[in-house]
């Protein structure tokens, strides 16, 4: 039998390590979240209880690791996936220009859209944030003040989390980490600047602001080269301006090279949506080795 | 003759599996206001306390769907003694789904009593 929060959460972790993580990080914020305001009403309530009994009681209620772990993997199986894998198309030229109608490659595009505005935030929010925390720590007030950062830094994690699972369709959790209750806000920062994951978060914040440039230079040079291929007929024809520099001197591009011209800009940015797809593949992973907790 | 009991619980566990999200639903529509899970625990232990119908832990998972579907919604509040807690509110799609369920689920009753009874 269990004796404590921590020795149920435990055994949960061992009952679901097949399970995908951000489902186990769900399910033992869930059953923290039971016990302790189960332990609080009791407390309330018959206050001369021995704690370790109804705290037994309760987890006995709740039901054993395995019945949890059973009920989360069944309602997941049941809840389809943010985004849905398309059908196969057959031919590897199918498969290629099948980029167009996959949700999984527009959602990468709009995510690494968005990745460069959400990048500068996260950067911007860390490095002030880490700065102003060590330097107020010579005054009694820092150390709330880091508090709060830090409980920020988890805050922006969450929602990150959601940003990703929405766009990038990879599973993330829906559920803050349990934070530590009942403790002395001075314990909390402890245990808060103790945990692995708070760092891993700061250090994919500001990553983040590098990625979310080096994608947003991407999309825009090859949005442009593209384009500029596809435009050459029309700049030729309805402007009368050749499309071609040399020295100072405009040439014309040939009329027969203008299907070439623009399928070739056609084809560059069907190939950079297939690689768009495989980057937001590469990110979601990244984004789950960080913001998830072992 | 192997283990009654565990072919007991199984049925049991498929039951609820298919009536717990009707069971939610219905209580958190007659509900004025917000509840959270450990309340919506104990008033379902209270409808039935000699036989307990459901461990508690298997709630939160079919809460959680139910939001994810957009049949409830939830919010975190912080309360006097304990820890924040998260408390759920049915919405109105939630209440019109209530609704098409629950005539489904009186169509079901009604064919499996007709069933049982021979």
């Amino acid at each position: 039998m269990f004796n404590t929060t921590e020795e149920y959460l435990e055994a949960l972790r061992n009952e679901m390590k097949d399970a995908d993580p951000a489902l186990l990080q769900d399910a033992q914020a869930d059953a923290r979240e039971h016990f302790s305001t189960a332990l609080a009403v009791v407390r309330d309530a018959k206050p001369d209880l021995n704690e370790a009994d109804v705290l037994k009681t309760i987890i006995e209620e709740y039901g054993s690791p395995e019945e949890t772990a059973a009920a989360y993997r069944e309602v997941e199986r049941r809840t389809s996936p943010a985004l849905k894998q398309p059908v196969k198309s057959q031919s590897a030229f199918g498969r290629f220009l099948g980029v167009y109608v996959d949700p999984r490659a527009w959602g990468a595009l709009l995510y690494m859209f968005i990745a460069f505005v959400t990048g500068v935030f996260y950067f911007t929010w860390a490095v002030t944030g880490i700065s102003v925390s060590v330097s107020f720590l010579i005054f009694i007030f820092g150390f709330p003040f880091a508090l709060l950062f830090l409980l920020s830094v988890r805050g922006l994690a969450l929602l990150e989390g959601r940003l990703v699972e929405a766009l990038l369709g990879v599973r993330m959790p829906r559920r803050p980490l349990f934070s530590h209750q009942g403790m002395k806000w001075f314990d909390r920062l402890k245990a808060l600047l103790t945990d692995k994951a708070t760092w891993l978060m700061l250090v994919y914040m500001i990553a983040q602001f590098i990625l979310g440039t080096i994608y947003f230079a991407l999309i825009v040079t090859v949005l442009s080269i593209s384009l500029s291929f596809a435009a050459i007929p029309v700049l030729q024809e309805v402007f009368q301006q050749g499309a071609m520099f040399n020295g100072g001197v405009r040439f014309f591009f040939p009329v027969w090279s203008y299907p070439l011209l623009v399928a070739g800009g056609f084809f560059l940015w069907t190939l950079f949506m297939n690689i768009v797809r495989g980057i937001g593949q590469l990110h979601g992973r990244f984004a789950k080795m960080l913001l998830v907790s072992e | 003759m192997t283990d009654v009991s565990a072919q007991i619980k199984k049925f049991q566990k498929e039951l609820n599996s298919g009536t717990s999200a009707l069971v939610l639903l219905s209580v958190l529509s007659r509900s004025k206001e917000a509840l959270y899970g450990y309340q919506i625990a104990k008033m379902l232990e209270e409808s039935s306390p000699e036989f307990p119908m459901m461990k508690q832990g298997t709630l939160y998972p079919v809460l959680r769907s139910l939001e994810e579907n957009g049949l409830l919604e939830s919010t975190v509040e912080p309360s006097v003694s304990g820890p924040p807690r998260r408390y759920y509110m049915i919405t109105s799609d939630g209440r019109s789904a209530l609704e098409e369920w629950l005539g489904i689920w009186k169509q079901t009753k009604k064919f499996i009593d007709t069933i049982l009874k021979g």
